[in-house]
């Protein structure tokens, strides 16, 4: 059964169609690319899925066998839905160790009065929280920091920050939005490889929305194209790369065919 | 500035003990003070001290919902009025002077009760966040709070003109807080455990929560916070740092309270201490709140004479000062002392991993 899947998933903005009755399924432990020219609606499907956007009428999402079409983000994300946003959005004032404590936020077995009526037991699991995020922050490199505001770190130390904030959701499905924006062809290489260490040691499902077709082509299990907001092609990168309907969204009817091969192996 | 660090450092070294001893610590040192105070100054300056105290815990308060969870509320004086109304009206003589209510409950039932009279009116105050951010938020909290005043001020039953008098002391069996020393310890026991439950808050996942929503709240919801129940909270936690703050005021010797006390003067007086110690820092607010009581209380009378004329310059020192903090020192006193702080571990660290070749060099 799919992890996720929606079925007619649209949303408009005053006139205009951001996303236009998407349907896609996405498979348990896969990768799945979602690409697409610039204003797609790639952001938008991200932000719909989570709950950051409320779609409209006759749009259904389910995840993991649960209706989450119009459940808001803060119960999306407790499902195990987790992601990063191509801004990044940490928590700038807040210490490396918060940021990632923040996000381990839905598996808090306290109530939050308990600080007030039960202080032993908040500082006994926080004790605990602290040292399991500790461990996390040692995986991906960020252990030296932990003190640190996040906002003092540099941009792809952010961007592995951005990444253990949502791993520490515990998510079934992590929904990664451009994880390489900004970084060098080296620096999104050793990303990637981290990406796909956590995939498989947490047992991950990801959906990732990248620029870099290099990146979506080599990685990615199953790829969908949007333009316009509508879902133009799917498939594996092999038949992605090779359908006439992508070629044009991303390049116009007129391109000769070897400008075409060159841009895709780029 | 190195004198600070080491008391930081022996305030931590304590801690290492037993979480407990630095409280404990403080708490017993701040016992005399009632008594240093009337042997080397005068009497008058407990009664300084007490007010003191009361804007501790209103700027802890206003900290938990402005300094952590990022939401700008210019209504805290309404819920301190609030809270004072509600217990001094619960625990007067029914039919005192001038038509006021009374209900004539023990002291020690009213406070409690005005404490969560002053929750609600918190959850309130704290809708509008719901929708509103910023300069709109403000507005409308300011307004809330101003129409408290406002009513307070029309309604011969809550005082009106007059004001409420002869709010009976608490007492525990025969012994009356009726005196300045004798109400200082009820008020400095309430801000100190006020301030420990705000730490206790902050370093909590709900303290968590709050600040993430100040730092973003997309974000925030993204990372499974449910924004409007902690936003919610957050005012509501704050609204029982005033409401406790109001109840122990109103019963303050002399047991008198004239909605005067609870104008736009003291709305300000009580954000520049939130600033003027760092917005979202616990102890800069209790700092602020020590500060500025004293120089609210030293400038009072502060004239200067125009063509002959006097002219009180107090509001204009006041309104000045906040514009000068907000622009050179924006995250007040607690702000520059934590930059300093982590400066100085960082160094330390720094050496450590060096072996000591840095300073050496």
């Amino acid at each position: 059964m799919a992890l996720l899947e929606t079925r007619d998933l649209s949303k408009s903005f005053g006139g205009l169609q951001a996303i236009d009755k998407v349907s896609l399924k996405v498979e348990p432990n896969t990768i799945h690319g979602l690409i697409g020219p610039n204003g797609s609606g790639k952001s938008t499907f991200f932000n719909l899925l989570t709950g950051v956007y409320q779609p409209d009428e006759g749009s259904h999402i389910s995840f993991d066998g649960v209706d989450i079409t119009n459940s808001p983000a803060h119960t999306i994300a407790g499902l195990g839905l987790a992601r990063t946003f191509q801004l990044l959005r940490l928590y700038g004032e807040l210490s490396v160790l918060d940021n990632v404590m923040v996000g381990y936020h839905p598996h808090t077995k306290y109530g939050p009065l308990a600080p007030l009526f039960n202080g032993a037991e908040v500082r006994r699991q926080d004790k605990a929280v602290r040292d399991e995020m500790q461990e996390l922050l040692e995986f991906i490199g960020l252990a030296d920091h932990a003190e640190i505001p996040a906002a003092e770190l540099s941009g792809g130390q952010r961007r592995l920050l951005a990444l253990g904030r949502a791993i520490a959701m515990r998510p079934k499905m992590l929904l990664l939005d451009e994880p390489g924006a900004g970084l060098s062809p080296a620096n999104v290489d050793s990303l990637m490889s981290t990406i796909m260490t956590l995939k498989d040691q947490y047992n991950l499902t990801i959906i990732v929305v990248e620029h870099i077709l290099k990146v979506v082509m080599s990685t990615c299990d199953t790829i969908s194209v949007l333009d316009h907001g509508q879902k133009i092609s799917e498939g594996t990168p092999e038949h992605v790369k090779n359908d006439p309907a992508v070629v044009e969204a991303y390049l116009g009817r007129e391109m000769a065919d070897e400008d075409i091969r060159a841009a895709m192996d780029a | 500035m190195v004198f600070l660090s080491r008391i930081a450092d022996v305030i931590e070294a304590l801690a290492q003990r037993h979480r407990m001893l630095p409280w404990l610590i403080a708490y017993a040192l701040l016992l005399p003070l009632p008594f240093i105070l009337s042997a080397f100054f005068n009497d008058y300056l407990i009664d300084l001290a007490n007010r003191a105290c009361l804007f501790i815990m209103l700027a802890v308060g206003l900290n938990i919902v402005k300094g952590f969870c990022g939401q700008v509320t210019v209504g805290h004086i309404g819920l301190y009025a609030i809270g004072a109304v509600t217990s001094a009206v619960l625990s007067l003589e029914p039919g005192g002077f001038g038509g006021a209510l009374g209900f004539g409950l023990p002291v020690w039932v009213s406070i409690p009760i005005a404490v969560l009279v002053t929750a609600f009116a918190g959850l309130i105050v704290g809708l509008p966040s719901v929708r509103l951010e910023g300069a709109y938020l403000a507005l409308a909290t300011l307004g809330l709070g101003e129409s408290v005043r406002i009513f307070i001020a029309v309604t011969p039953a809550l005082g009106s003109s007059t004001g409420l008098m002869m709010i009976p002391a608490p007492s525990i069996g025969g012994y009356v807080f009726d005196s300045f020393t004798s109400y200082y310890y009820l008020v400095m026991t309430a801000a100190v455990v006020g301030i420990y439950f705000s730490f206790a808050i902050l370093r909590s996942a709900t303290g968590r929560a709050f600040q993430a929503i100040r730092e973003d709240t997309i974000a925030a919801s993204v990372n499974g916070i449910n924004v409007v129940k902690y936003k919610l909270l957050a005012f509501v936690l704050s609204a029982m740092y005033a409401g406790l703050a109001g109840a122990l005021f109103a019963h303050m010797p002399p047991g008198y309270l004239h909605h005067n006390n609870f104008t736009v003067i003291e709305m300000v007086t009580l954000l520049l201490m939130v600033v003027l110690g760092g917005i979202g820092n616990v102890w800069g607010g209790v700092i602020g709140a020590i500060v500025v009581t004293i120089a609210y209380d030293q400038t009072k009378d502060l004239m200067v004479y125009f063509m002959d004329r006097p002219i009180v310059i107090q509001p204009l020192v006041f309104g000045l000062s906040m514009v000068l903090l907000v622009l050179f020192m924006p995250r007040g006193i607690g702000g520059w002392f934590e930059g300093l702080q982590r400066n100085r571990r960082f160094i330390k660290r720094s050496e450590e991993k060096l072996g000591g070749a840095a300073r050496n060099s």
